[in-house]
C-alpha cells in the first residue's frame, strides 16, 4: 500500500502541488466509495446482479457441489418486503467451485437492494456458517443515478416546477443566468450538507424531526450570510461576481426542497452531496437553456400581449414538455 | 396535555435556542474576523439618494 502511494507520488512529482493534493483527495474519495461495496461474510467475496433474474456469488474458495444443488439453501427477498420470497429456478456452480450463479423464478427489481440468505455454506465438507448478504447495484451507480436524476430526469425547475420566481427573474441574460446558477450551486451544496449533519446527528436522535422545516430554513440563511461575510473579505472579485444573486438564493424554494428530500429518503452523506450538486447543476442548466432562448426572443416578432413574461412562461412550458422525454429513464 | 408532548416541545425550544446561539456566535466571530472596511461616505451618499432599487 505504502509503496503504491509512493509510486503515485513519484509519478505526479512534476505536477503543481495543488493538482497533486486534489488528486490525493480524489483517490481518498474513491477508496471511500469502493469501501461502500463490501460484503458481509468472510467466505463470500462478492455478490452482484448479473441479469434481472440472476445473482452471481464469488466465494473465497471452492464450495461443495452437493450444497450448491440444494435449492433450500438459498432465499432472496427485497429488503423492504421480507414477506415476499422469490423461488429459485436453478443454481449453477462453475467448474472450479468458486462461482455460483443463482437464477430466480421471476425477475428481480435491480433498482432496490435485496437480502440474500445462504444457509450453512459448506466447503470441503465443513460448514462455514450462514451468510446474510445485501445485494445491490454498485454504490457509485446509486450516486450517479441520484446526480443525473436530480440534474436532468427529475429537474427541479422543469419537472417539479420549483424555484420559478428566481428562474424567471434571472433568466433574461445569459451572463446573469450563469452567475445565478453558479452561486446557487455553491450555496445549496454547503447548506444541504449542513442540513444533513444536523438532521442525522441532532434532529433524528432527539426525535425533533418535526422541527426540520424551521431548522433547514435557518441553515439556508446562515449559509448565505456566512458565504457573504467570508467571501467579501477572502475573494472580493468573486463576491462582486456573485453580487445580488447571493441574497436572492434565499428566495429559491429548491434550496429547502433538497434538505427535505434527503431527510425523507434517509440519504447518507455522499448521496446528499450528489442530490445537492445535481439540483444546483440542474438549475444552472435550466437557467442557461432558458436565457439562451430569451435572448433570441428579444428580437423575434411577438404579438404585443405576449411580450415579456407571458412568452417566457410559454417557453418554460415547452421546455418542461421536452424534459418529459427523460421521465422514467433509469441509469445503471 | 400529555407530559411527553410538553417534554418534546421544551426539547425543541432548547434545541432551536442552542442552534441560534451557536450559529449566532459563529456568524458574529466570522463578521469580526473577516471585517471589511467600508468608506462611511458610501453609506451617507446612498442614504441621500432616492431608494428606487
Amino acid at each position: 500500500m505504502h509503496r503504491a502511494l509512493n509510486r503515485i507520488a513519484g509519478a505526479t512529482a512534476g505536477l503543481p502541488q495543488k493538482l497533486q493534493r486534489m488528486g490525493l483527495i480524489g483517490l481518498f474519495i474513491g477508496i471511500l466509495l469502493v469501501g461502500g461495496c463490501r460484503t458481509e461474510h468472510p467466505y463470500v467475496q462478492n455478490a452482484a446482479f448479473t441479469a434481472d433474474d440472476e445473482i452471481t456469488i464469488t466465494f473465497a474458495g471452492p464450495v461443495d457441489a452437493a450444497w450448491a444443488r440444494d435449492p433450500g439453501n438459498f432465499s432472496v427477498n427485497e429488503k423492504a418486503d421480507p414477506d415476499i420470497r422469490v423461488g429459485l429456478r436453478e443454481a449453477v456452480l462453475s467448474a472450479d467451485g468458486k462461482k455460483l450463479t443463482l437464477r430466480w423464478a421471476e425477475p428481480l427489481n435491480r433498482q432496490n437492494s435485496h437480502r440474500l440468505v445462504l444457509q450453512e455454506i459448506s466447503a470441503d465438507g465443513q460448514s462455514r456458517g450462514s451468510a446474510d448478504l445485501t445485494v445491490a447495484k454498485p454504490y457509485s451507480g446509486t450516486l450517479l443515478t441520484i446526480l443525473i436524476g436530480a440534474m436532468i430526469i427529475q429537474n427541479f425547475v422543469f419537472s417539479k416546477y420549483l424555484g420559478l420566481c428566481v428562474f424567471f427573474g434571472t433568466s433574461r441574460k445569459k451572463s446573469t443566468a450563469v452567475g445565478m446558477g453558479i452561486t446557487f450551486t455553491t450555496v445549496i451544496v454547503f447548506s444541504s450538507l449542513l442540513s444533513w449533519l444536523l438532521y442525522q446527528f441532532v434532529l433524528k436522535p432527539f426525535r425533533l424531526d418535526y422541527l426540520q422545516v424551521v431548522v433547514f430554513i435557518g441553515l439556508v440563511s446562515l449559509t448565505v450570510q456566512g458565504v457573504d461575510t467570508i467571501l467579501r473579505k477572502v475573494n472580493p472579485r468573486l463576491f462582486k461576481a456573485f453580487g445580488v444573486y447571493l441574497v436572492l438564493v434565499i428566495a429559491n424554494c429548491i434550496i429547502i426542497a433538497v434538505p427535505l428530500t434527503l431527510a425523507q429518503n434517509e440519504y447518507d452523506m455522499w448521496e446528499s452531496l450528489m442530490l445537492a450538486l445535481g439540483a444546483g447543476l440542474g438549475f444552472l442548466i435550466a437557467l442557461f437553456l432558458m436565457s439562451s432562448v430569451r435572448e433570441r426572443i428579444e428580437f423575434a416578432n411577438i404579438p404585443e400581449s405576449y411580450r415579456g413574461l407571458p412568452i417566457a412562461f410559454i417557453v418554460a412550458g415547452l421546455f418542461a414538455l421536452s424534459f418529459m422525454g427523460f421521465s422514467g429513464m433509469s441509469l445503471f | 396535555m400529555d407530559p411527553a408532548y410538553i417534554h418534546l416541545a421544551l426539547g425543541g425550544l432548547a434545541l432551536l435556542g442552542c442552534i441560534g446561539i451557536f450559529f449566532g456566535i459563529g456568524l458574529g466571530l466570522a463578521a469580526h474576523k473577516f471585517a471589511v472596511e467600508i468608506n462611511p461616505k458610501v453609506e451617507a451618499v446612498q442614504a441621500v439618494l432616492a431608494g428606487g432599487q
